[in-house]
């Protein structure tokens, strides 16, 4: 359960957030929708703790979460994949799931062996997404979709609780963004709270029960995926006109 | 002989000194320039207390270790929150505070005079006043040192250095905070300065602030980009390189004095030409959110 109340971020003079409220339960799918520019990633970063808002509440399962430091929030589930790609390109793929279940497993950093488990893990979760043959290549060779993939089955492989998914098929062959679409669907536990940022509305149809959009800051429509795409209001937003 | 066994003792201090520094910088990309401040440390720590204390091989290598270790944490602490080139210039002026107290608590480190007379002392039964010996010992400090350095190279804290200097937020969303990460690393490679210290003060039996110079942290740097950073074995060899490379001028007949200024424009040329040939593969790009 996550909730956001009332956040302002601003930039010198420019408010970037104003503003800003929207929750999120245990098990929903939300899309967020928005013009570029109009802090969908600002707000992620928010809710990650990469940067502090001005003034607003963030709660995470009942307890705020203003104040504890990025690497705190993901420890206690809040799971981001980022817009410009997190994954570590200058590693092997093996490494860059490795990673994560040793920080998800705390091991001790001077260990030295690492276990069978671990790596029974990432053999079953690469075959999952049909990556097991790139088990050990740098994965900056990786196509922009098998990127995001990786990205993806990173979170699972780290059991966040909310993934925050900024624009998973930016950068991705249109062939691809099903294999994520299956792979968002299938592998992200159901009890999850998943937010998806997309500029492709379409993509979002049988993912999203609900899309909230933003426009300047601020949640200007939140409700059903049928209720958004029918509203009015969202070719005022992203044309400006309503004819 | 003896002309080897010195080249070999120095390239072998280089070893460890670099390797070191290849934690933090190699792998981490943290541009440390007071890792020759926590090499001076060890070796201050050693000459004072083998000479003025009578202490024994073992405390004054450990001590060496530890005191640069504390040096280090306390950098740490207050600049290692600073970002990258703030990071290189606050850890800088912590190695000019090293070189001035150096030089100027004279009653502790005795100023530019420097401290003669260190004496090597035995391990157990074991004497090290010969320089063979010396060796033998060093490479066995050498060879666990990078047994060492080889598994927090390939175990889970140099998994989140590298990760951490391509992209920290991406590290820190996967629930590993950077500056701890960051402080791991600092502080192990602060311990292998301080005992590469130790063993440079047993070995001259004399040292003074020049050894500990910003050249010379120079050519530290300069092993670890040559060797590829973040390369162990690199690193190792590139010591051994570096330092046998300008004797190669011996043989040739040149006036003494050229000597000095021509090993440093050797290393310049070979420093730049690395750089300029690799820029586009020394280092990853760095991004963030
Ligand atoms: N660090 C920063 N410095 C200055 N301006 C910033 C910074 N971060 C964000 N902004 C500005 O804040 C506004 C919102 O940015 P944000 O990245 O949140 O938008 P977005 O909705 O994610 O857009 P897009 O769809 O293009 O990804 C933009 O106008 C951006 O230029
Ligand atoms: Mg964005």
């Amino acid at each position: 359960m996550l909730s956001v109340k009332n956040i302002h971020f601003a930039i010198g003079e420019a408010a970037i957030l104003n503003g800003l409220e929207m929750s999120g339960k245990d098990g929903e799918r939300i899309g967020i929708i928005g013009p570029n520019g109009s802090g969908k990633t600002t707000f992620f970063n928010c809710v990650s703790g990469f940067i502090t808002p001005q003034k607003g509440e963030i709660n995470f399962n009942g307890h705020s979460v203003i104040g504890t430091s990025p690497s705190k929030r993901a420890s206690l589930g809040i799971g981001r994949v980022f817009q410009n790609f997190g994954i570590f390109r200058d590693m092997t793929v093996k490494e860059n799931i490795l990673i994560a279940l040793e920080s998800r497993d705390q091991n001790n950093l001077l260990s030295f062996k690492v276990s069978k488990e671990h790596l029974d893990e990432i053999d079953s979760l690469l075959n999952l997404v049909g990556l097991n043959k790139h088990l050990n290549s740098k994965a900056g060779s990786l196509s922009g979709g098998q990127l995001r993939l990786l990205e993806i089955i990173r979170l699972v492989a780290f059991r966040a609780k909310v993934y925050l998914l900024d624009e998973p098929t930016a950068g991705v062959s249109p062939k691809m963004k099903g294999q994520i679409v299956e792979t968002l669907k299938n592998l992200i536990p159901k009890e999850a709270l998943v937010l998806i940022i997309e500029h492709d509305i379409s993509f979002m149809k049988d993912l999203c029960e609900r899309i909230v959009v933003f426009d300047g800051g601020k949640c200007v429509l939140d409700g059903s995926f049928e209720e958004v795409r029918s509203d009015t209001r969202l070719q005022e937003i992203y044309f400006g006109t309503t004819n | 002989m003896d002309y080897l066994i010195n080249l070999i003792i120095f390239s072998l201090i280089y070893v460890l000194l670099a390797g070191g520094f290849n934690i933090s910088f190699g792998l981490g990309r943290l541009l440390n320039l007071s890792h020759v401040a926590g090499y001076a440390i060890g070796a201050y720590t050693t000459a004072l207390l083998s000479t003025d204390y009578q202490f024994g091989f073992f405390s004054c290598l450990i001590l060496s270790g530890i005191f640069s270790m504390l040096f280090s944490l306390i950098i740490g602490a207050i600049s290692l929150r600073l970002s990258d080139d703030y990071f290189a210039i606050g850890s800088l002026s912590f190695s000019f505070v090293i070189s001035a107290l150096l030089i100027n608590w004279k009653s502790l480190t005795r100023g530019v005079l420097g401290i003669p007379g260190i004496p090597r002392p035995d391990i157990f039964t074991f004497s090290i006043s010969d320089n063979l010996n010396f060796l033998i010992v060093l490479s066995i400090a050498v060879f666990l040192s990078l047994f060492f350095l080889n598994s927090v190279f390939k175990g889970p804290l140099g998994r989140s250095l590298k990760a951490q200097g391509e992209y920290s937020h991406a590290l820190e969303a996967l629930g590993v905070s950077s500056f701890k990460i960051r402080m791991y690393s600092f502080i192990i490679s602060s311990f292998f300065a301080g005992i590469s210290g130790c063993f440079f003060a047993l070995y001259l039996s004399y040292i003074d602030p020049s050894s500990f110079s910003l050249s010379e942290m120079v050519f530290v740097l300069t092993i670890v980009i040559i060797g590829q950073p973040g390369s162990l074995l690199g690193s190792s060899l590139a010591s051994f390189f570096l330092v046998f490379l300008p004797e190669s001028l011996r043989f040739i007949e040149l006036d003494p004095g050229i000597l000095g200024p021509m090993r440093q424009l050797i290393y310049a040329v070979i420093l730049f030409s690395t750089v300029y040939t690799r820029k586009a593969s020394l280092f990853p790009i760095k991004r963030t959110v």
